[in-house]
């Protein structure tokens, strides 16, 4: 140990202290006044009113028929996107991979939706379902199927969220797949068919079985993110109609920022956080380091 | 071979499926661009045919929906912003993690496991649910509705320094003492040395904030108040709700704000899938 290096010491502190300042500031502060205000009654106009009041909102929350509307919501959109898009993001990896004429402009159609952000996703989408004047509707008539109420309709509203979610962001995946299946050694086909394997089966334990470390990633991310849904509801549907499409993250949005029951928001971020946290945790497990170990 | 002319049809038949399928993926995209290209009865009329995919045939009319639109709002204001507030976002975060990263690479200080270990842990914490109480400390910290409120919450995070940290461990400390018996500081040798070689990282880092906050839609619409401070994904909404509404108008802002990604895309792909671990899929 030399002089430089004990001096080098608490320099380390200077370097970190930005960071730390503003994560501080803007992700721990939060996060601990989340569970804080939980247990107030505090409403954004009349801050001098709030009180301690316990887990008074914990208990408010388990009768809030509107909150487990929003959980009920979101675990369908979940159910349903996930093996939507993956399953959408695997067979395009496999249809673009092989060598054809026409390849990267397959690769750059199925891509392009990535480009668009959630916000312009969100309006567009908004035109393309629009019940009379839409353009999905003036198609299906033009081939005899009567116009849908996509976004107005309770029971199809959530469905088209996940149908435009799953073309904005299948695109990604695939390109997470591609990656995955360039790593994976021609040989091993080549043994396979020397082996008298056939198609399906050089498939099913090649392909498959090499591309299961990418797979379990891109499931419990998406998994994870999915979660998270609340500019597509905002923007199209604003949670309706009749709450079929509101969402937690939204109604947490809602509560807080528009009506603002801060308390209560609070206390939902707080069970909601947590169950993220915990699904965030068993991801880690199951894919080990958790998303680094891809960088 | 028997075998030739079933693969020659199979070929075919692939390939119409997925010209098909390229055409359900691309339609909202080329219709978005060709119904900003034309007047807008015409949107309407070509809604049921194969029109509805192209510009107006009458090569004049393709500016109008756009110089309409600059005329009526401050688009070049919003994209001003956007960039504003992304590159300064891309800048900053570059500069705070490579900074935190390298400190946590190469200096041995008191507390710097615990500090660590804390900020792996701060990784699982779901930001989307905590958007209300970090606007109180927005609105303690009195920046309100002020470009700071858009562009510091965005600069720290957990998983860039993570990155920058794992980079700066490759590198091997002798490149540090060696500087050091040149008499070199401790900011010099970070600055002048290791972060010049860290570039493979600030390209992934810098690629991923820029369009982070490019996209960046709820927490601008939270904090900014002023329509003149918007970025260009609220101002969106406030175009498209602002009567009256003109179609072909509102598919020339959605291409305006699209087109820069585009090139975004395009030119910083590799460092994108660098990054996709934690990034993710797109759903928020």
């Amino acid at each position: 140990m030399n002089n430089s290096l004990a001096k080098r010491n608490n320099q380390g502190w200077l370097f970190i202290f930005p960071a730390l300042l503003l994560l501080t500031l803007f992700l721990f502060i939060p996060a601990i006044l989340s569970i804080y205000y939980s247990l107030t009654n505090y409403y954004m106009l009349a801050p001098q009113a709030r009180k301690f009041i316990g887990l008074l909102n914990y208990v408010n929350l388990l009768k809030d028929p509107i909150f487990w509307t929003s959980v009920k919501n979101i675990g369908q959109f979940v159910l349903l996107v996930m093996p939507l898009q993956v399953g959408t993001a695997l067979g395009l990896a496999l249809i673009v991979r092989k060598k054809r004429p026409w390849n990267t402009f397959f690769k750059v159609a199925f891509f392009a939706p990535v480009v668009v952000s959630l916000a312009v996703t969100s309006v567009l989408w908004l035109y393309i379902l629009n019940p009379e004047q839409g353009i999905l509707n003036s198609m299906l008539l033009k081939i005899g199927i009567k116009a849908q109420p996509f976004l107005t309709s309770p029971r199809q509203a959530m469905f088209a969220i996940i149908g435009l979610s799953a073309w904005q962001g299948v695109g990604y995946q695939m390109l997470i797949f591609l990656a995955g299946l360039q790593n994976i050694p021609n040989e091993l086909y080549e043994a396979a068919r020397i082996d008298g394997a056939n198609k399906w089966e050089s498939f099913r334990h090649i392909t498959l079985a090499m591309l299961k470390p990418t797979s379990l990633m891109i499931l419990t991310t998406t998994f994870i993110d999915a979660f998270k849904l609340i500019i597509q509801p905002m923007g199209m549907t604003q949670g309706g109609p009749l709450n079929s499409t509101i969402t937690p993250v939204y109604y947490i949005y809602r509560t807080g920022f528009t009506d603002r029951q801060l308390g209560y928001a609070s206390a939902m971020s707080v069970i909601y956080g947590l169950a993220i946290i915990i699904f965030t945790i068993i991801q880690r497990r199951i894919t080990g380091a958790g998303g680094s170990q891809n960088v | 071979m028997s075998d030739h002319p079933k693969k020659f049809a199979l070929t075919i038949i692939s390939t119409i499926l997925i010209t098909l399928l390229a055409f359900l993926f691309l339609f909202p995209l080329v219709w978005m661009i060709a119904s900003s290209l034309k007047p807008e009865a015409e949107i309407y009329k070509n809604m049921d045919s194969f029109r509805a995919f192209l510009p107006s045939f009458n090569i004049d009319q393709w500016g109008d929906a756009y110089k309409n639109l600059l005329s009526r709002f401050t688009v070049l204001t919003y994209i001003l912003n956007s960039l504003f507030y992304g590159l300064s976002v891309t800048a900053g975060s570059i500069l705070v993690n490579s900074l935190a990263g390298y400190g946590f690479s190469k200096f041995k200080f008191k507390g710097q496991k615990f500090i660590f270990g804390l900020l792996i842990a701060m990784l699982v914490i779901p930001g989307e649910t905590i958007i209300i109480q970090k606007f109180q400390i927005v609105k303690a910290l009195g920046i309100l509705n002020t470009p700071w409120a858009v562009i510091f919450p965005s600069l720290a995070a957990p998983f860039y320094i993570y990155m920058f940290k794992n980079f700066f461990d490759a590198i091997s400390n002798d490149v540090v003492e060696s500087a050091e018996m040149e008499g070199a500081g401790s900011f010099m040798i970070y600055w002048k040395i290791m972060l010049p070689m860290a570039k493979p990282a600030i390209a992934t880092v810098g690629t991923l904030s820029f369009i982070g906050s490019w996209n960046d839609y709820i927490w601008p619409l939270m904090v900014l108040t002023d329509s003149s401070k918007f970025p260009l994904q609220v101002a969106i909404t406030n175009i498209n709700n602002t009567v009256p509404v003109y179609m072909n108008q509102v598919m020339a802002i959605l291409t305006i704000s699209t087109l820069p990604l585009i090139i975004v895309y395009l030119f910083f792909q590799k460092y994108l899938v660098q990054g996709l671990g934690v990034s993710g899929t797109g759903e928020k």
